[in-house]
């Protein structure tokens, strides 16, 4: 179809999402009355252009129609059937004509407008003076004739229903439509000029359809169109006919009307028109044989347009109908007068223009009012669209219609008015589709961005690693929070990277002991913490600070894994969820791991720099530390082996490759060469793995003293100390080599896991130091000593011990679990007592 | 409750427990009764729950009258049986006590009623037998049996006289209202003797003073719902028809009558009276004795003027008797009757729950009971008429029928019976009363009506089969779709009877334009016998009458008849007699007619053979049973026998 359609939004009713499919209808004249299975009946003038009445109805409202005087109305709604005069309706629609702006009356209906009750009421037809109801009950279709001014019940049919094909959901009303044959006359007790709302049907066709007997009876024959599908007739006359089915469509059946009306409306229409909800379409015309001996035969088209259906109305030539997304005109085949060319040809016709529908290009329409003729031929539509807008929907004149001369000369502004009104629809579709491409497009830089990011983080963990562009520091500090010391670690992604992290990632940090007692559910206790952050640029850093453990809980050393997280699901938001089969999923990035150890706990008291250790500010810190210890001295019984309860372990490291070492040599340069001072320096400040400790900020002494007080995290004191001794080489060989020394660094504590704890910090340490080392380009002497030897020598006696203790703990024979565990810690203190030394 | 909580308890160990519960519990509510009365002990609580239920549903009974929506008084009645449930499953969460038994069994009684009242005969029953079966493990019974006629006996045998005798019997009513509204006669047979000691002890009424005599306070006793004394009379009663019309059916007439007939003296509802007389009738009519039978549902009409099966049954047996006068009658006194708008008799109290509908739905009685419908009987009044020389009656009858057919009134549809003929059939029948009235005007505007109607959907090609054949396939067929020859002969008619109009009318011309309309159509129409081609059907092929080839013939002879008379009036002599001598084979009362042109034609010999030969010949069926509108026109030229004697007598002795 050529040209434009012009749609005027007349109004807008808020009703949306109602399971019930909306209706409008015409009334009064100029009136046109809506519902969409709310409780409420809209009436809007359409002279006036406003809503001037609402009625309120007990119930959501199934159907209404209109006597043919136009008196009355009736609403079907909750189980009942009203009935409003339309003069009460004006009269409180204009009770105070002086107040132009004033809102629409409110008609409620109280018993008092009560017609009839019946169950289930699905649609209401009035005919001549019997008003019909279709309702249904239980398991089947009932049509109820009413008197319609006494409300007696005349009749009532019943059908089985069948099997509702019902795939969209929604509620809608059967059709129910009326037609009569166009010979017969309305009885002469109505007057002439009101119709009795009955469509007009050929003679030929409507004696074929519904049989001798109606047509001689002049009977107006009901039509419904059930929700299972079958289009079923009722013959009012002669009393007695019974109700029979006319056509399946086998979809619920959305619109029933009758086309190809000839002599200007006046006439009769030649063709029955049925439309299903899935687009069935079903012409049902009266069709004439061959010329010789065919028999003469109601001809049922079918065809089928794209569905689904949402509402349908018919004119003289086509039928409009709305697949909810478009509103779409098919031009209904047009016969030949004579009606008796090849039927096989003619039906290939049919099919061929049932199949090609044309867009008008107005979209969400859900209900349709019958399509009037303007003055200057033009075709008008009402529509409802699914936002609840009342729309004039004007078509553009056919050419092939008489129509095409008439087109220019229609006054230009109203050409122009009716083009705006049609740009503001095409705007707004427009403006939708555009907002939904940029959304997309958006969401498709996102998605290159985390691409990016990926393939960053995945390459490198192949490469190491030391030098990830985006990364995790932190440092550990005690810090005191209602009378209570709790460790934080103060974690710091780094982005050295060139890619924005934007809005949606997360960055993740599991902290999890590295030793502890396992939980019930065999896994390590871990704290996972995550932090959701809004983009962070190439360069800019993010800190936030995680709780590690409070004072006396912790169990060191602890690991903290980083990971960046992203969420597909917060990225496509909606879309995601709509689309099937895809799970939103998560990308996860491991970062690197972050190890606390003991020595970042360490609370060291002594800087050994000549001040008094500083008192902690609470004596019950004091008194703990006393309680503790004094647990620990009770539980630990057997371990009378320490003076005064007191533990060491001692780690002794060849001082010349602690020279070697970069990391010492840098302190070298304006410090005294005192190894064991600039040891113990580095140990306590260093950040080893990327963890620093945070309690020497602000304090930029350096160690004057080679021993350092301190306190472990349950707040035991503790004693570090870094000398050198010179290492004995036993007896003999003492005269051909210089002495090596070395560093002994010693831990001492009154607590075990104190010492234990710090002592693999140290060893930990030094090891890593020690791989900084440069490779000594030859080994400068050999150390063929005996001390190395005898060391060997206990280890293995220590191993052969241990590995005893541990078959007998296996079998459990002889020795009770105590000797076990004395012989094991015996093993332990000989091994923390002989330091071990590293070369 | 405790109830609930014990349902999943296997029956026996919930008895226990019950009892055990009962017992402190009984001695709870007997203290709190002892010592204070203000809180109502459970006992009593029952009571006025139960009494406030049944006053509630009488009160709106009583105003049912008025109110004609059945959804509510449905509603209602639903709402009812479930709050008789609910009390009732109070009640027997308790183990039976004997102080409790009378209340509980009024309960069960009364959401028994309900129940029934509903159609759900299936769960009244289970609930009447639990019931039963609950009170008598009180009475220390064993178990019963399954069957419930025997089931019923022992229970009936166990109660023995105890108070609760009285109880069990008003539940076994309720069984009986079940067994006759599910036709369970046979049942109610075996059962004879113990139903006819419950409904003399019941009806005696004897028990009633004994009962209440001790009872003081009008609270203490819980109310039936239904008068249970009414509901054993009107069972009495119902099982008398319900057996008469059985018996009637299975052809034992005699056996039904004695029942019926000492039915009639009970103390019922008029409409069950009248219902015994009229089975009572229908015996004697079967037993041949039309009088009596007549005399039986003049009683019936007698007792219950609304019963107008009882007419209709008259005027079956005046036709059958002949008496076409009564029939007619009848007929009519039948039709005015079923005009009326049925009044609604007002039932006495508390039959409203139980309506004897309910209660009487076997088959045969209904069939004994139906009544066609208004205007059938008006169809058959009208036809009647015209048939015996009622015309202008008959005309007047026909048109109502049509004005009815017209109309939006639809009275007199629903009843069942025979489907009034197709539109068209009265159409031309009542044209054919139109033209026996000399109203030939009025006739041909409704033979145009029908011929405009049904012209162009006639096809181009009729044939028609073999009448087995036709039977066997097409005939459920024809009875939906018009099929083509039915169309054909209704047209065929509507132009013969447009034909004798014009005859009427002395309009020549037309009536020979119209009968040959008539004959062209009907030639299109061939005959295929089996195995054969189709053919044009010869003059010769007589068939059965009422088969459609057997209107096609009398209908070719009737038009070919009446051009040749038309021909005769126009002096086309040789045209009447080829037309005359053709229709002579149909149709022979045109032998006549075919002697008049003979004699016109100077061959007077051949003209008094043929007078003789018409003369002599005896139909072979009977005028009366062909449509009205095919029987030989009265109206038009006629010949006088006697003067065609004359002229025989003139020419024999030259």
């Amino acid at each position: 179809m050529e040209g434009r359609c012009a749609v005027e939004t007349w109004a807008e009713f808020g009703f949306s999402g109602t399971p019930c499919a909306p209706w409008l209808q015409v009334a009064f004249g100029t009136d046109v009355l809506l519902f969409a299975g709310t409780d409420e009946v809209f009436v809007f003038s359409s002279h006036e252009r406003k809503l001037t009445a609402v009625i309120a109805c007990p119930g959501p409202v199934t159907d209404l129609v209109e006597s043919h005087d136009k008196r009355f109305l009736f609403v079907a709604c909750a189980c009942r059937v009203y009935r409003v005069s339309s003069q009460l309706l004006e009269s409180r629609a204009g009770s105070p004509p002086a107040d132009a702006h004033r809102g629409p009356a409110e008609l409620k209906l109280t018993s008092e407008f009560l017609a009839f009750a019946e169950e289930g009421v699905l649609s209401l037809l009035l005919v001549g003076s019997v008003l019909l109801t279709l309702s249904q009950r239980r398991s089947s279709w009932t049509l109820t004739l009413y008197g319609s001014s006494d409300y007696e019940v005349l009749r009532s049919v019943s059908l089985a229903s069948g099997v509702v094909h019902n795939e969209t959901g929604t509620r809608r009303r059967p059709p129910l439509t009326c037609v009569r044959s166009s010979g017969a006359t309305p009885p002469p007790s109505a007057s002439s000029s009101v119709s009795d709302g009955c469509l007009c049907l050929e003679p030929i066709l409507f004696k074929r359809l519904f049989g001798i007997d109606a047509a001689l009876a002049k009977s107006p024959v009901v039509l419904c169109g059930l929700p299972d599908g079958r289009l079923c007739f009722l013959p009012l006359r002669p009393p007695g006919s019974r109700l029979a089915v006319l056509h399946s469509l086998e979809q619920p059946v959305v619109f029933v009307g009758a086309s190809g009306v000839t002599d200007n409306g006046r006439g009769h229409a030649r063709c029955l028109v049925a439309v299903g909800e899935q687009g069935k379409v079903v012409l049902i015309q009266a069709e004439k044989g061959g010329a010789e001996g065919g028999a003469d035969r109601t001809g049922f088209t079918e065809g089928c347009v794209p569905g689904p259906v949402a509402c349908g109305c018919v004119d003289e030539k086509r039928l409009y109908y709305s697949t909810g997304s478009d509103l779409l005109v098919l031009d209904l085949p047009e016969e030949s007068p004579e009606r008796d060319g090849p039927s096989v040809e003619k039906s290939r016709v049919t099919h061929a223009a049932l199949q090609s529908p044309s867009s008008l290009n107005v979209c969400r329409v859900l209900a349709l009012a019958p399509p009037t003729r303007s003055t200057a031929e033009e075709v008008e539509l009402l529509g409802l669209s699914a936002r609840g807008q009342l729309q004039r929907i004007t078509l553009p004149v056919d050419r092939g219609d008489a129509g095409w001369p008439n087109a220019p000369s229609t006054p230009g502004g109203r050409g122009v008015r009716d083009l705006l009104s049609a740009i503001g629809d095409v705007c707004e579709r427009a403006a939708a589709l555009k907002a939904a491409v940029k959304s997309k497009n958006q969401i498709l830089r996102r998605l290159n961005q985390v691409l990016n990011i990926c393939f960053l983080l995945a390459a490198d963990t192949n490469t190491g690693e030391r030098d990830k562009p985006i990364g995790c520091r932190a440092t550990a500090s005690w810090s005191r929070l209602l009378e209570e010391d709790s460790l934080t670690l103060t974690c710091v992604l780094d982005n050295s990277s060139p890619y924005v992290l934007e809005r949606g990632w997360t960055l993740s940090v599991a902290a999890s002991p590295m030793s502890g007692p396992p939980a019930a559910g065999g896994q390590s206790p871990s704290a996972h913490f995550s932090f959701p952050f809004h983009g962070l640029h190439p360069g800019e850093t993010l800190e936030v600070s995680l709780p590690l453990a409070a004072a006396g809980q912790s169990s060191l050393p602890v690991t903290a894994s980083c990971s960046l997280s992203f969420s597909l699901a917060g990225l496509l938001g909606e879309e995601a969820a709509a689309l099937p089969g895809l799970q939103p999923g998560c990308v996860s990035l491991p970062l690197n791991t972050l190890t606390v150890d003991w020595l970042h706990a360490l609370r060291v008291t002594s800087p050994a720099h000549g001040k008094a250790p500083p008192q902690s500010g609470n004596t019950s810190d004091a008194v703990q530390a006393f309680l503790r210890s004094r647990r620990m001295g009770c539980g630990g019984a057997a371990e009378a082996g320490g003076e005064r309860g007191r533990h060491a372990a001692s780690v002794r490291v060849s001082a010349e490759s602690l020279r070697d070492a970069r990391a010492l040599r840098a302190s070298e340069a304006d410090a005294p060469p005192d190894v064991g001072l600039s040891l113990l320096e580095w140990l306590l400040s260093e950040a080893l793995g990327g963890v620093s400790a945070g309690r020497r900020r602000g304090d930029g002494n350096a160690l004057r003293s080679s021993v350092v007080h301190g306190r472990d995290p349950s707040g035991h004191p503790v004693k570090l100390t870094a000398k050198e001794v010179e290492v004995a080489e036993g007896t003999r060989g003492e005269e051909e080599e210089t002495t090596p020394t070395a560093v002994e660094v010693q831990v001492e504590s009154s607590s075990v896991a104190a010492v234990c704890g710090l002592h693999h910090a140290v060893l930990t340490r030094i090891q890593a130091l020690l791989q900084t080392a440069p490779e000594p380009a030859a080994s400068k002497r050999r150390t063929q000593s005996a001390g190395p030897r005898n060391a060997l020598r206990r280890a293995e006696r220590l191993l052969q011990r241990i590995q005893q203790s541990r078959v007998s703990g296996a079998f459990g024979v002889g020795v009770s679990t105590g000797t076990v565990c004395q012989s094991l810690l015996s093993v332990y203190q000989e091994l923390r007592e002989n330091p071990l030394i590293v070369i | 409750m405790f109830t609930s909580g014990l349902l999943w308890l296997p029956y026996t160990q919930r008895g226990k427990v019950q009892t055990k519960i009962a017992r402190r519990f009984s001695q709870n509510s007997d203290s709190r009764c002892n010592k204070m009365h203000q809180p109502l002990s459970l006992f009593h609580k029952w009571i006025q729950e139960n009494n406030e239920l049944v006053n509630k549903w009488k009160e709106q009974e009583g105003g049912d009258t008025l109110t004609r929506d059945q959804n509510q008084n449905h509603t209602c009645l639903v709402w009812h049986s479930s709050e008789f449930h609910k009390l009732c499953r109070k009640i027997q969460g308790i183990a039976p006590i004997a102080d409790h038994t009378q209340l509980e069994l009024t309960v069960v009684y009364n959401a028994g009623v309900c129940l029934i009242a509903q159609s759900q005969f299936l769960e009244a029953e289970s609930l009447l037998t639990k019931a039963t079966e609950r009170i008598l493990q009180m009475t220390g019974d064993g178990p019963f049996a399954s069957d419930p006629p025997v089931f019923w006996k022992t229970a009936l045998k166990s109660v023995g006289n105890t108070a609760l005798n009285r109880c069990v019997m008003h539940l076994l009513c309720l069984q009986w209202a079940i067994w006759l509204a599910t036709c369970k006669l046979q049942t109610i047979q075996e059962l004879q003797n113990e139903l006819l000691s419950v409904f003399e002890t019941l009806s005696s009424g004897v028990w009633d003073e004994e009962g209440s005599a001790p009872r003081t306070k009008s609270s203490d006793i819980a109310l039936p719902v239904m008068d249970q004394r009414r509901l054993i009379e009107l069972l009495q009663i119902c099982t008398f028809i319900a057996q008469g019309a059985e018996r009637l059916s299975e052809g034992r007439s005699s056996e039904a009558l004695s029942g019926l007939q000492s039915a009639s003296s009970l103390p019922a509802p008029r409409t069950l009276i009248s219902y015994t007389h009229l089975l009572s009738g229908s015996c004697l009519a079967h037993m041949s004795r039309p009088q009596m039978a007549l005399q039986c549902y003049r009683m019936a009409l007698e007792t219950d003027s609304q019963c107008v099966c009882a007419l209709y049954q008259s005027m079956l047996i005046y036709r059958q008797l002949g008496n076409t006068q009564a029939e007619i009658q009848a007929l009519r006194l039948l039709h005015s009757t079923l005009m009326l708008p049925a009044a609604k008799e007002p039932s006495p109290a508390g039959v409203h729950l139980l309506p004897s509908s309910l209660l009487l739905q076997s088959q045969s009685l209904s069939s004994l009971l139906s009544v066609p419908s208004a205007l059938s009987v008006l169809h058959s009044l009208a036809l009647k008429c015209v048939l015996h020389e009622r015309v202008a009656e008959g005309v007047e009858y026909y048109l109502d029928l049509l004005a009815a057919l017209h109309s939006e009134d639809q009275h007199g549809v629903h009843a069942a019976g025979p489907p009034l003929p197709k539109l068209p059939e009265l159409y031309l029948q009542a044209g054919a009363a139109l033209l026996m009235a000399r109203r030939p005007a009025d006739c041909m505007a409704l033979c145009d009506e029908v011929i405009t109607t049904t012209l162009e959907l006639l096809p181009g090609k009729v044939v028609l089969k073999e009448p087995e054949e036709c039977e066997a396939e097409t005939r459920a067929l024809c009875e939906e779709v018009e099929d083509g020859v039915g169309m054909l002969l209704w047209v065929g008619a509507a132009y013969l009877l447009q034909g004798h109009c014009h005859t009427h009318l002395r309009d020549w011309k037309q009536a020979v334009t119209t009968y040959t309309r008539c004959f062209n159509l009907l030639v299109k129409v061939r005959f295929k016998k089996r195995g054969c081609q189709p053919q044009i059907p010869s003059a010769d092929m007589m068939s059965m009458q009422g088969t459609d080839l057997c209107i096609l013939q009398r209908l070719k002879g009737l038009s070919l008849a009446g051009r040749g008379i038309s021909f005769t009036q126009t002096d086309q002599l040789r045209e009447a007699l080829r037309d005359l001598q053709l229709s002579i084979q149909a149709f022979p009362g045109a032998g006549l007619w075919c002697g008049e042109v003979l004699w016109r034609l100077g061959r007077k010999q051949e003209a008094v053979a043929c007078w003789e030969r018409t003369w002599s010949f005896t139909p072979h069926f009977s005028e009366l049973s062909l449509a009205v509108y095919l029987q030989e026109p009265q109206s038009g030229p006629l010949l006088d026998s006697t003067e065609l004697r004359r002229r025989i007598e003139e020419l024999s002795p030259i």
